[in-house]
């Protein structure tokens, strides 16, 4: 059952085609990640799922409707550029946000008021927005932003601008969210966060869909690297067989280029630099997204 | 529908709650006191202006006397009665002032020749008022004439020589002197102004001279040139040989009585009257300002709310039609609360107040506020006026991120509001010309000038009309602001040009089509 389905969805944004024939399916209860740098064409997709702006083309199904408007109610979304009404205390703010999600004015006081015990947050229950830290401006947009309970939650960017321990913060609440049986959809451009949470990602760059689907298989569809922890002079990597080096300093990760043996390249590489340890690995999604969207930009 | 009376009711709380609604609503006590009580406090502010003649002609003594003759025909209408009962005026005189005050002007001019000069009358009065003044006038007169300048300030403040004060100057020959020292008594401010009659005034009109060095306050020489004139022509009507009847006769003015027409004829005019055919003023006044002061509100309110970055995390709760819908009807409400504040502030004032303290108001102000026809009239207009307006701004307002940006955008809206202020007099001197009626059928500027024509009053007809020219209008207009708010609302950079802006308005409204720029 996906929560969640675009069929060849279009968007152009004046002669700007934004979205090209995105097709797509959400597995509900997974921990979806929209991964593509700035511009590829997430926060469209998401705004489309959301109702905010409509494909021009395409069908698009969300949570088995496919009048997505139908169904806002159901949806916790996060947006990038959040903002908060500086004037209203935060219990009236949750409590508007969870109103205007469908919950009773009663309801949704009392889970707002649950929450801000949860997140730490009941001593600031009759501040003022403005009066927030950034951290606590982030908490309570949090809460407004799950207050009803949505069966999916759509984070965009959520990640950013964060410090780690609000980083920390947000990554238990989606770990926290699937255990509790909902699909949750995150967009990022940081394959690491990205790799450590999602089961499913997709892959998009300038509007065009690279790859998706669940995280396992998609490693799989690209060969093993090799990762070494080294010493020396890494101009070495060039060699044939390699395909890509991945270098961070003291450690690296190679491409082997298919049916080259791995083997050889090691013992090559021994001979020319100190090598304290290594293994062979499936790709980081880092890899996967360098090396998919170098070819598909040649 | 529950979502939007939600924003909206989230918008009136948070607008009520501003510093620009209390501003709002005390701007309606403010302008009554502007209107109502500051010329009185400007006119009894204002310092009395001392002013000297140089009298060749000889007839100063006889203006004198015209001038203390007319204060006491002013004395009678419009003593204050607190302030005589106080006085040391003799109580013989004071029983019956009353009933010479409920007398017409040209009797109390009578009267007052009758006292101060000795002269007869012939009116019909009761014969123990006629005995009372026969008996009482000399002390009358005495009392008048000894009275100094302040102390009759004190009965009646609107007397002339309370305003107006000679300083006599003793100047028989005119020489070049006498003008030149009068020139420095101006220059320091001790002399407001001189006059300079020439011996031969009787004959040439104009040999005659104001001197002042502010020649735009008129008032000295109207007034004194004025007693001067009537003075002079008396002299030229009694050197023609006629009686004193004839004379007074011929230099009466034609006075015409205002009236209405009513439907059942004529009627006669009341005070009420002449305020119901200017009270639209003041009501299109009101309008002007309520849908310019809520248009904009809600003009801000949507650009801080779109700078605020909230509303992408609205309109994952509402659609934009939602939210434009529920920030235009909050705003409404605002925008009611301020003029039912006016309504009970105003009745406060001109109800309330005047029968607490006894006071006589010139009209009566329910004549005006209390004709349900007009107050509706205002209610329809300021809904429908301020929903034209609100589309258009709302619209156009969602496309920037600063006021900066919106004003060059909303310039050819604000150009528009502009002009019912430019008409309100000439509508209102013809409510049922051309110009009116054509104005009329303008959709923007329907409600202010249909406001201004109430007195005429406009036909059914064209009540009707004009009102459904206007409601489709708002229709229309609610339509394109969709668009353009759709498409808008979470357009981030510059505004786009008016070739993006027609690109937007011709595209379907559902589902929505945005060319704008992306998002990120």
């Amino acid at each position: 059952m996906n929560s969640i389905e675009l069929n060849s969805v279009h968007k152009f944004f004046g002669d700007r085609h934004a979205v090209q024939n995105l097709s797509l399916a959400v597995p509900e209860g997974s921990v979806y990640g929209f991964l593509g740098p700035n511009g590829a064409g997430k926060t469209s997709t998401i705004r489309m799922i959301m109702s905010i702006l409509y494909p021009d083309s395409g069908t698009l199904s969300v949570l088995g409707d496919t009048t997505p408007e139908r169904v806002k109610d159901r949806l916790g979304y996060l947006p990038e550029e959040k903002g908060l009404y500086k004037k209203m205390k935060v219990i009236e703010l949750i409590t508007y946000f969870g109103r205007l999600k469908g919950l009773s004015k009663n309801e949704a006081n009392l889970r707002a008021t649950r929450l801000l015990d949860r997140f730490e947050l009941s001593a600031s229950r009759d501040q003022r927005c403005e009066g927030l830290s950034k951290g606590m401006g982030q908490k309570v947009q949090i809460i407004s932003t799950i207050i009803h309970e949505p069966e999916v939650v759509i984070l965009d960017e959520p990640f950013s601008g964060l410090d780690p321990i609000n980083v920390e913060m947000v990554r238990h609440l989606i770990l926290e969210l699937r255990q509790q049986g909902r699909t949750v959809i995150f967009s990022t451009h940081i394959m690491e966060q990205a790799e450590q949470i999602c089961d499913h990602i997709l892959l998009i760059n300038a509007g065009q869909k690279l790859l998706d689907g669940p995280i396992q298989s998609i490693k799989q569809q690209f060969d093993d690297t090799i990762m070494i922890e080294f010493q020396g002079d890494p101009s070495h990597f060039q060699m044939e067989g390699v395909t890509r080096v991945n270098n961070m300093g003291r450690n690296a990760e190679l491409s082997i280029a298919a049916g080259k043996d791995k083997q050889q390249i090691l013992r090559s590489l021994m001979d020319q630099l100190e090598i304290t340890s290594f293994s062979v690995k499936e790709p980081s999604l880092h890899e996967i997204f360098v090396r998919t969207v170098g070819e598909h930009q040649t | 529908m529950k979502r939007t009376l939600l924003i909206a009711l989230r918008e009136y709380l948070e607008n009520v709650k501003t510093k620009g609604f209390w501003l709002g609503i005390l701007m309606m006590p403010l302008t009554l006191v502007l209107v109502g009580v500051m010329p009185q406090l400007v006119e009894s502010a204002r310092e009395a202006k001392t002013y000297a003649v140089v009298d060749h002609a000889g007839i100063m003594s006889d203006v004198r006397e015209m001038i203390l003759k007319d204060d006491f025909v002013w004395f009678l209408a419009k003593y204050d009665d607190e302030q005589l009962a106080n006085s040391d005026m003799p109580t013989q005189i004071a029983q019956f002032l009353p009933e010479l005050r409920a007398l017409d002007d040209s009797e109390r001019s009578v009267i007052a020749n009758y006292i101060l000069e000795d002269a007869g009358h012939d009116l019909n009065l009761s014969r123990r008022l006629n005995a009372l003044l026969d008996t009482n006038r000399a002390a009358f007169n005495s009392w008048w004439r000894d009275l100094s300048p302040s102390e009759k300030a004190v009965f009646s403040p609107g007397i002339s020589t309370n305003h107006f004060v000679e300083s006599m100057v003793t100047a028989a020959v005119a020489t070049q002197d006498t003008e030149k020292r009068l020139n420095q008594r101006v220059e320091d401010g001790e002399l407001f102004a001189y006059f300079i009659l020439e011996d031969d005034l009787f004959q040439i009109s104009d040999h005659a001279r104001y001197a002042s060095n502010n020649l735009t306050d008129q008032s000295l020489e109207n007034w004194l040139g004025g007693k001067v004139s009537r003075h002079i022509r008396n002299q030229r009507l009694k050197s023609s040989n006629l009686d004193d009847k004839t004379a007074a006769w011929i230099s009466e003015t034609v006075t015409f009585e205002s009236v209405t027409v009513g439907a059942d004829g004529t009627q006669e005019v009341s005070n009420d009257d002449i305020a119901r055919q200017w009270a639209p003023l003041a009501f299109v006044f009101f309008l002007w300002m309520s849908i310019l002061i809520n248009t904009q509100l809600l003009l801000t309110n949507t650009i801080e709310e779109k700078s605020n970055k909230v509303i992408e995390v609205l309109l994952s709760s509402v659609s934009a039609i939602e939210l434009m819908s529920g920030k235009i009807l909050g705003i409404a409400a605002t925008g009611l609360t301020i003029i039912a504040s006016w309504a009970t502030i105003f009745l406060l004032f001109f109800v309330a107040l005047p029968s607490l303290v006894d006071a006589r108001l010139p009209i009566d102000p329910t004549a005006i506020f209390g004709d349900i026809t007009t107050l509706s009239l205002f209610l329809m207009y300021f809904v429908l006026g301020y929903l034209l307006y609100a589309a258009l701004l709302v619209g156009l307002g969602s496309l920037c991120n600063n006021l900066k940006d919106a004003q060059n955008l909303i310039m050819p809206v604000q150009m528009i509001q502009i002009i019912p202020m430019l008409l309100l007099v000439p509508i209102i001197q013809d409510p049922n010309g051309s110009l009116a009626v054509t104005l009329s059928y303008i959709p923007p500027l329907t409600p202010f000038v249909m406001m201004n024509r109430t007195a005429g009053p406009p036909t059914d007809f064209e009540y009707a009309s004009t009102t459904a020219l206007l409601v489709v209008s708002i229709v229309i207009a609610f339509w394109f602001a969709a668009k353009l708010f759709r498409a808008g609302i979470l357009m981030t950079g510059k505004p786009p040009g008016v070739r993006e802006i027609w690109r937007m308005l011709r595209s379907p409204v559902t589902p929505m089509k945005s060319k704008s720029q992306p998002p990120h």
